[in-house]
């Protein structure tokens, strides 16, 4: 590359032509290295988007009445925000997100109370566990125990409050360890001693309604902590009142007026609660601080004008798009007509086996960060022990999701025992592969928590347990936190292991417990990639594509929100 | 309380002993909703079906487990598709399955493996199939093929162009696409037409997938592939389908399920599904495969999946085998 002028001889640089050729040429490529990935990326995503709602096969005066109904407006406001009140464009682009993601967080709400646990059981579950809370709170008040008595209690109270004394059997050959003869055989059964509070309480002859039930035990608590939210903020305990005493008016409401609207009861009180009562305390914070409260007006501009739009379009008769990604995909089971497939199992499915992944994952993963970091020894011979064994959790990081699909397989339902493609094994199977990088990312987190912080507590005469405790842990958790949700986010997605454990093709029933057989979103969308039909292989499984994708963004979403929230606070 | 150096006050309810009780009463409550309520229904028929198996016999068994649930919706039919080897090996032989579909006749080391686990598979024929070899519509010096010509191509070792089966045709190296070797429609094109002459090459384009093999073919003037006829049926417009004969001296045979089912079509071959007889002891179990094999001389299996339906003779025998199996 020719960039220097040799033939005057002075010192590099001084007639000030200095040649930024090769920085140009370095700015460039990492430009052209950004352009391509975001394009790829850019250009599949409209691709799928594409398929799964095919705009192009809507009326061309359906399209147009929904440009001037819709996106003009809304144009026109979103430019205003962004020359006049930028404040106000934040307030506009939140109030818009905030109701569209409660109300899929609804969704997420309604499947729990529908497949996974029943009103009534939470409603039981709710009450022996707000008991159980008392009981503990009560003793560690009154009582000036030890660390031992404690410890007891909390486990003990617990236990019995939400499983009782469970039934015991034991069937057991004990042999010589060698030759394997049987000596004698340890069989014994003990029927349930104690009933928990729990199966007291659902075997009532008198419980409330579905919808009563969650109102006094998924409401009640929200609005309590709203109500304390808005007392705190607002230093007033009559506001607080009022924003607890809406929310449940609200919810409650419900079991007059959903009939009304062609809603369920259930349904409406998850709505009020997930999405009303978020929505308005965000008004409220808005109204309240006095900044960009203009940009309130931009949700009710895009909504009033899909109604109006809606509206005309009924009303001149102009045919929408032929979507396939709609309200019926959602909520139907797979199909071999192309038009009655629908992905609702298969989300079902997701959701529960995510729930075991969380369960399963989540407390062994940071377990063991915490130990790697904080107890492990870092020199001498264990020490090169403990290096090998992060190097290779490391590397455990990169194992190919197949060979986690064998070992789920082997360890799951050849050894244990338990049947294949069920939730459970499939869940386990997925945290075994997630395991690794819950690890590392807590390992990080925890590495980030400055080490005078430590010092300190130490310093002030803490045991290493109340350091870990009360200093690392809190201050490590956002980060723990945001690893450990991106984690699931590849959890949702994987589809290689599901293959091996046996999740099969096509499930029409959602799975109601966690011992169910269960299809996966990406085990649906694998499967409709193999159909013979191609509407099956383009807009099916563009709608699955489009389903998952708005779940991960969900999840990936969160995890931000939660990181941001802690970094204010630090 | 020695946790108070810090000086928090005793009756703030502390984040820490809010996080230990939430925490355990948390854990004990996910341990509780474990053992949920089991929807027991009256008197209506429930439990679950697993079935696994052949790629070829899936289109068949969804459209089973489709119209068996709208009676029974409290049968939780499952249905997969892992190829008939993979099936037998992985799911239905170690007893995870209760149904495995095969588009060839199960093997005797699968049949060992099945003693072992006390699995007593129960043979029956449900449906037959056109197996059809195709090429690139761009390919115009070929439309019929014998079988040693077709063994030619896809024998271990054997020719490498057109040219080399016959000089007529171009001196082109062939592209093959072909499905996978766990596939039962990979074992019944190396049994019957490669046969004695020698194994099945490996330097081909596998594929579970048999939409794969038709953009193969779609793409390349020069390739030849083989898969079943449904796959033919749903893309005629894409792929040239060949007519076969078994030798020399024999008519050339267009694909075809008429075809196949009188005979004239030398690659037709039939498809199983294997109940095991320990399963069919069950209730649910025993009713789908009933409404299985009842349905499997209707005649949407020729117009909707693109098979041959079985005839009432097979439907007659597979009945009693299988009361026979469920002792009834």
């Amino acid at each position: 590359m020719a960039t220097t002028d040799e033939s005057t001889g002075s010192w590099f640089g001084a007639d000030g032509q200095v040649s930024q050729v090769r920085g140009l040429l370095f700015k460039l490529s990492c430009l052209g290295a950004t352009l391509l990935a975001l394009g790829l990326v850019l250009v599949f995503l409209l691709y799928v988007f594409n398929d799964a709602v095919q705009p192009l096969t809507a009326d061309t005066g359906w399209l147009l009445t929904f440009v001037v109904t819709l996106v003009l407006p809304a144009v026109a406001v979103g430019v205003y925000y962004y020359t006049r009140d930028t404040r106000a464009g934040e307030v506009a682009y939140t109030a818009l997100g905030l109701p569209v993601a409660t109300t899929l967080l609804a969704g997420g709400v309604v499947i729990t109370f529908e497949h996974i646990v029943s009103p009534h059981a939470w409603f039981a579950l709710a009450l022996s566990a707000t008991v159980a809370f008392g009981l503990v709170e009560l003793h560690a008040r009154t009582r000036t125990a030890g660390a031992l008595e404690r410890l007891a209690v909390v486990v003990l109270v617990p236990l019995l409050a939400l499983v009782g004394v469970p039934g015991i059997a034991v069937d057991f050959p004990v042999e010589t360890p060698l030759l394997g003869q049987e000596l004698f055989r340890l069989s014994f059964a003990i029927p349930e001693l104690v009933p928990s509070l729990r199966e007291v309480i659902l075997a009532l002859p008198v419980l409330p309604t579905a919808a009563i039930s969650l109102l006094l035990t998924f409401t009640l608590p929200i609005a309590a902590a709203a109500a304390w939210h808005v007392r705190r903020v607002r230093e007033s305990d009559r506001d607080g009142a009022i924003a607890g005493g809406a929310t449940i008016v609200a919810a409650g409401l419900g079991l007059v007026a959903a009939p009304l609207v062609d809603l369920s009861a259930t349904t409406w009180v998850v709505l009020a609660t997930v999405v009303a009562l978020p929505v308005g305390l965000y008004v409220e914070s808005v109204v309240r601080r006095d900044v960009g409260v203009s940009g309130l007006a931009f949700p009710v501009v895009v909504a009033a004008g899909a109604l109006i739009g809606a509206f005309l379009v009924d009303a001149l008769g102009f045919a929408g798009p032929d979507l396939w990604l709609d309200w019926d995909f959602l909520t139907s089971p797979a199909s071999t007509t192309p038009r009655d497939a629908g992905i609702y199992p298969a989300l079902v499915g997701s959701v529960m086996m995510l729930v075991v992944v969380a369960v399963a994952a989540f407390p062994v993963g940071v377990g063991a960060a915490v130990y790697l970091e904080e107890y492990a020894p870092n020199d001498g011979l264990l020490g090169s022990i403990v290096d090998l064994i992060e190097i290779n959790i490391a590397n455990l990081a990169g194992v190919p999701s197949v060979v986690y699909g064998v070992l789920g397989l082997t360890l799951f339902v050849r050894t244990a025992g338990m049947q294949s493609g069920i939730v459970m094994v499939g869940g386990l199977t997925i945290g075994l592969l997630i395991l690794p990088i819950v690890i590392v990312s807590a390992q990080e987190a925890i590495r980030g928590v400055p080490d005078s912080l430590r010092q300190a507590s130490y310093g002030m005469g803490a045991t290493k347990w109340q350091t870990v405790r009360n200093v690392v842990l809190p201050r490590a958790l956002p980060g723990i936190m945001t690893g450990t949700i991106l984690a699931f986010g590849r959890a949702i997605g994987e589809t290689a292991p599901l293959l091996m454990i046996g999740a099969a093709a096509v499930v029409r029933i959602p799975p109601d417990t966690f011992f169910s057989l269960f299809s996966a979103m990406p085990r649906q969308i694998f499967a409709w990639s193999k159909e013979i039909e191609t509407e099956f292989r383009y807009g099916v499984l563009a709608a699955g594509v489009v389903t998952l994708l708005i779940v991960m963004l969900m999840m990936n979403a969160s995890a931000i929100l939660v990181r941001n929230k802690y970094q204010r606070q630090n | 309380m020695p946790d108070n150096q810090f000086g928090r006050t005793v009756d703030a309810v502390s984040r820490r002993k809010f996080l230990a009780a939430a925490g355990s009463v948390g854990a004990v409550a996910i341990a509780g909703c474990a053992e949920n309520e089991a929807s027991d229904s009256d008197g209506e028929l429930s439990g679950e079906v697993v079935v696994k198996g052949s790629s070829t016999v899936y289109p068949i068994s969804v459209q089973m487990q489709e119209r068996f649930m709208e009676q029974h919706p409290n049968v939780n039919v499952t249905v997969d598709s892992t190829g008939s080897g993979g099936g037998f090996q992985n799911h239905f032989c170690p007893g995870d399955s209760d149904i495995n579909g095969a588009s060839r006749p199960i093997k005797s080391e699968e049949q060992d493996l099945c003693a072992e686990n006390d699995v007593t598979p129960i043979e029956m024929n449900v449906a037959g199939d056109a197996l059809t070899v195709a090429v690139s519509p761009d390919n115009d010096w070929v439309d019929c093929m014998s079988f040693d010509e077709l063994a030619q191509i896809w024998q271990e070792g054997g020719a490498e162009t057109w040219s080399d089966v016959n000089s007529d045709w171009p001196d082109e190296e062939f592209v093959l696409y072909g499905p996978d070797t766990t596939s039962g429609t990979f074992d019944w094109f190396t049994e019957n037409v490669i046969g004695e002459a020698g194994n099945h090459r490996t330097d081909y384009e596998p594929t579970e997938d048999d939409n794969v093999i038709i953009e193969g073919l779609e793409n390349d003037q020069y390739s030849i592939g083989y898969f079943g006829y449904a796959y033919y049926a749903e893309n005629e417009d894409r792929v040239k389908a060949l007519s076969v004969k078994e030798d020399d001296s024999s008519e050339c045979g267009e694909p075809g399920l008429q075809a196949a089912s009188e005979g004239t079509y030398p690659m037709a071959r039939p498809l199983y599904i294997y109940p095991s007889e320990e399963a069919v002891q069950r209730e649910e179990v025993y009713e789908f495969m009933k409404f299985y094999l009842e349905n499997s001389s209707a005649d949407w299996i020729a117009d909707e999946v693109g098979y041959v339906p079985s005839s009432q003779d097979q439907v007659d025998e597979n009945m009693s085998k299988l009361d026979e199996a469920a002792g009834n």
